[in-house]
């Protein structure tokens, strides 16, 4: 019964294809010397090249970076504080409100978190820019953030955060000194989380964007609907490198981390 | 060690009572704690027990009543104020640093300059004996290792009070039994008042100086090992602290021989030499404990608290045996002997007609 | 200050309240406070103006504004045809895309929590690994697979299977295999960590008990795995709803899903009202789902 069996290897194998087979193949074509993306004509890095060249994406991704990185740190900072809340603070007055609008940006679809937040910068005066998009980007990874951190929290000793209080410190100097550096690897995660998110976002970056702010997504995607070229390949397998790249490290280090620190549990 | 009613309580409950919601952990319970004891407080899953040590320790706030330490009132006070110190069922001892460090911790929170840390450090260490543990991290350690950190951790503030959770519970029964012991000399040579919550009957007649037995958020009866196990308050007390034989019946007045009650179901009539104050007719309980019942083939010497039975089963213990007999009532016995001797023709086996029989004195009477 | 007022803002304004009320604050005013900015505006008539909407409260001379409001976006859904079975084929296409995920990422999920255990982090983390990667882009890496001079067809064509081009691209075919591929990893993490937490005992004792293996599969790990299962189509189905990209880039002029027409209003027609009464509808129609899922967090949280 638990064996494993040549159909859960088949499973595996034909889902991860289904999986991998795509950015794969995104990847061979964008060293293609011909235009199409569906022929091979040879190796060639003409497309990477003209990147560099191509100013708009250069200020795109410039924008996108700054989005990314000033988001998810503030959202990471919010979103621990949400998630220790949730798991820790009991049934508190409203509790029930907050954690629905913490679970809800997980699955409210884009479309309609971009429209209200754009409607509201608009009754609230302000002009749409990174500002905004920055806004509405620690809003939703805030959340994301929250449910990693509660995730952990959960299975969280409590009785190490009573043991340091009884012994004198502080609620306050716990969670810095005692709480905090725990559930670290967590916190970690969720920022790299959050800046994945950021780094992603086109529907709502496009409602809340301005003149002069325009997102790497967005810029790829009006590439896109103009036509498709290796071009974008290009684009897409730098993106997808250096993703893979910080995926594999953070679980690198995660898993040095457990070694380290961890219990025989 | 004797209690001296006029010596004040180092730790007082008053009238405590603690609700979750419309669960009743803790009923209106009083208790006093004298200095320098070790208390334990033992009862079944759910009696409350925790729950009333987590109240010492701060990190439950009673509903109702005060707790006072060393005459000052408490209750209001949050943990990491309160100089009491805690060693935890799971130990709880921060993965993220070493043995030294988890020590020093409630040391440094103190503010103490780091050569008085050390050197309190290095005591501690020494006093459980890990020395060489001390630039270990906890997922190094093996179970009692770690037990015997969380101690020296709990004692390095040298606390005026120190609450065990169930802290042997985790251990083989070697260790546990060598942990006990140590425990109480580490108690005495520091003289610091422990309060240790457990459920293992054993450990705490074994440890402490006084016994609080709770059931259902109140404390039953509060006395001495000794007085606990032979002098039960109840039939509940009765029952959770080791074995016991009951006799429902009826009572039926006091005479020269002792209290005297009409058993339940048949025609014997069964004395104890305590005295007892309710009506004739009234519904009581004789309680024996098994090591008391004589198990015998012939007939024993004596003019009443004789039973005829068969015996049903046998538990052999190594150094004792516990005979099951079956009264024909219907109801079912326990006697333990000793096996004083290898073999003997006077073995007791299966389905042999026995008398048990106990002196006046041996049983005690109940009245709830 | 009298004595119990005093303590009364000391308990509000405690440290404990300070360090709930910042993510609240923050998520009140920039995540429900837009909700029912949305919802006013879905009242109001769409102008030549910035910005293009007629006021909700006009002030007059009276202290109170009087206020103008409208259901005229509300009707106009309703009446038209178009927003109704955009609405009807957006549920259709997302349930029939949740399933397929469950089928195809309770398969993946059940192997890897079979499979052994030094291959799992492994595993997972290939799992993720498209997760982190650009929706967009993956979305866009299927364009170059389905085209009619696509990958896939010229795949399908050499080695004989068909003879002519499937078309594929531009339907909503490729709308489903574009949501079941993005999705995947949000249907297959909470299943997978559902059935790692499964206590093995259970199935063991239900093969003792003399159950054949398919059976113990159907009567025993998939009503203890409901919960990943519950919580993975939620993940799936309330988003792919308003799904806006998919049908975008791969879907054609037939697949009409309610995301795509919320954009088209706002940005092709710039009429922001309808906009938002289209927003409305779909939150009313999201909302039992939303709550239920928040349900089944909290509980997990218990």
């Amino acid at each position: 019964m638990n064996k494993f069996t040549k159909f859960n290897l088949m499973a595996l194998v034909v889902g991860f294809s289904f999986l991998y087979v795509p950015i794969i193949l995104l990847v061979i074509f964008s060293f293609n010397e011909s235009k199409l993306v569906t022929v091979w004509a040879g190796f060639s890095t003409k497309w990477y090249a003209e990147l560099f060249n191509n100013q708009s994406i250069k200020d795109a991704t410039w924008v996108t970076i700054q989005v990314a990185f000033i988001s998810s740190t503030i959202a990471t900072f919010l979103g621990t504080i949400a998630g220790i809340v949730i798991t820790r603070f009991g049934n508190f007055k409203g509790r029930t409100l907050f954690s629905g609008m913490i679970y809800a940006p997980m699955v409210v679809p884009e479309v309609i978190i971009g429209l209200s937040l754009l409607l509201t910068f608009v009754a609230l005066a302000m002009d749409r820019g990174i500002f905004t998009v920055t806004l509405a980007h620690i809003t939703f990874s805030m959340c994301y953030v929250a449910v990693v951190v509660q995730s952990r929290m959960s299975s969280y000793d409590d009785s190490i955060t009573e043991a340091a209080l009884d012994l004198g410190s502080t609620p306050l100097k716990t969670f810095f000194v005692i709480t905090l550096p725990i559930i670290m690897p967590a916190v970690i995660s969720g920022w790299l989380l959050s800046f994945t998110l950021s780094l992603d976002d086109l529907v709502i970056a496009s409602f809340t964007s301005g003149p002069g702010a325009t997102t790497l997504p967005m810029k790829i995607y009006s590439m896109v609907r103009l036509g498709v070229t290796p071009e974008i390949n290009a684009v897409s397998t730098i993106l997808v490198g250096l993703v893979a790249l910080g995926v594999v490290s953070a679980a690198l280090i995660n898993k040095y981390q457990k070694q380290q620190t961890n219990p025989q549990t | 060690m004797k209690m001296n009613e006029t010596i004040k309580p180092f730790i007082q409950f008053r009238q405590v009572t603690k609700k979750f919601g419309d669960f009743t952990a803790i009923n209106n319970l009083t208790l006093d704690i004298y200095n320098n004891e070790f208390f334990s407080l033992l009862g079944p899953s759910g009696c409350g027990k925790t729950t009333l040590l987590r109240m010492l320790a701060g990190f439950e706030k009673p509903t109702d009543g005060r707790i006072l330490l060393d005459g000052e009132d408490i209750t209001d006070i949050p943990p990491h104020l309160r100089p009491i110190n805690m060693m935890f069922q799971s130990y709880a001892l921060f993965p993220h640093m070493t043995v030294e460090k988890n020590i020093a911790f409630g040391l440094k929170q103190d503010k103490l300059p780091s050569n008085k840390i050390n050197q309190r450090v290095d005591e501690m260490l020494d006093l459980v004996e890990l020395t060489e543990f001390a630039k270990r991290k906890p997922n190094q350690l093996s179970g009692g290792q770690c037990q015997r950190v969380a101690l020296a951790r709990s004692l390095a503030k040298h606390p005026k009070l120190l609450l065990l959770d169930e802290p042997l519970g985790a251990l083989d029964k070697r260790l546990r039994d060598q942990t006990q012991f140590e425990l109480m000399n580490i108690q005495e040579k520091l003289g610091i008042t422990f309060v240790i919550v457990t459920h293992d009957q054993e450990e705490a007649m074994t440890v402490s100086n006084r016994i609080g037995v709770m059931d259902k958020g109140k404390v039953i009866q509060v006395a001495t090992p000794n007085h606990i196990y032979e002098a039960p308050a109840t039939k509940s007390v009765a029952e959770f602290i080791g074995n016991v034989n009951l006799f429902a019946g009826i009572y039926k007045g006091f005479n020269d021989t002792g209290s005297k009650l009409q058993c339940e179901h048949s025609d014997a009539v069964v004395y104890s030499s305590q005295s007892i104050d309710v009506d004739i007719g009234a519904n009581i309980w004789l309680a024996v404990r098994p090591e008391k019942l004589e198990i015998s083939k012939t007939i024993p010497d004596s003019e009443y608290n004789i039973l005829k039975g068969q015996v049903i089963d046998i538990g052999y213990g190594g150094s004792f045996s516990t005979y099951h007999v079956k009264l024909p009532n219907g109801n079912m016995l326990s006697a333990i002997r000793a096996n004083r001797e290898r073999t003997s023709e006077h073995s007791i086996t299966w389905n042999d007609d026995v008398y048990l029989h106990w002196s006046a004195k041996s049983a005690i009477v109940l009245t709830n | 200050m009298p004595a119990t007022k005093l303590n009364l803002i000391n308990r509000i304004f405690n440290g404990k309240n300070a360090v709930i009320g910042i993510p609240y604050l923050w998520l009140l005013v920039l995540f429900l406070f837009p909700f029912l900015i949305v919802l006013k505006i879905s009242f109001a008539e769409p102008i030549v103006a910035i910005p293009p909407f007629s006021s909700f409260f006009i002030w007059g001379e009276s202290f109170w504004p009087t206020i103008q409001a409208s259901l005229y976006n509300y009707i106009f859904i309703i009446e038209d045809s178009l927003y109704i079975n955009a609405y009807l084929a957006s549920l259709k296409i997302a349930v029939i895309s949740t399933l397929i995920t469950l089928v195809i990422g309770y398969a993946i999920a059940y192997s890897i929590a079979k499979s052994p255990t030094r291959w799992r982090g492994i595993l997972l983390m290939l799992v993720i690994l498209p997760f982190w990667t650009s929706f967009l882009i993956r979305v866009y890496a299927w364009i170059g697979i389905l085209k009619t001079e696509g990958l896939l067809n010229l795949l399908l064509l050499s080695l004989g299977i068909t003879d002519q081009p499937l078309t594929i691209m531009n339907t909503n075919l490729a709308v489903y295999i574009g949501i079941v591929y993005s999705y995947l990893p949000f249907m297959i993490l909470p299943i997978y960590a559902n059935i790692e937490k499964l206590n093995i005992s259970l199935i063991e004792a239900a093969a003792d008990l003399g159950c054949r293996p398919f059976k113990t599969f159907w009567q025993i790990t998939i009503p203890l795995s409901m919960p990943g299962i519950l919580a993975g189509c939620f993940l799936v189905f309330i988003p792919a709803v308003g799904e806006f990209v998919i049908p975008d880039l791969l879907g054609g002029t037939e697949t009409l899903m309610i995301g795509k027409v919320l954009w088209l209003e706002f940005f092709a027609n710039r009429d922001w009202p309808l906009a938002s009464a289209v927003a409305v509808i779909l939150l009313a129609l999201l909302i039992i789902p939303i709550m239920y899922y928040q349900k089944t967090q909290e509980k997990a949280i218990k």
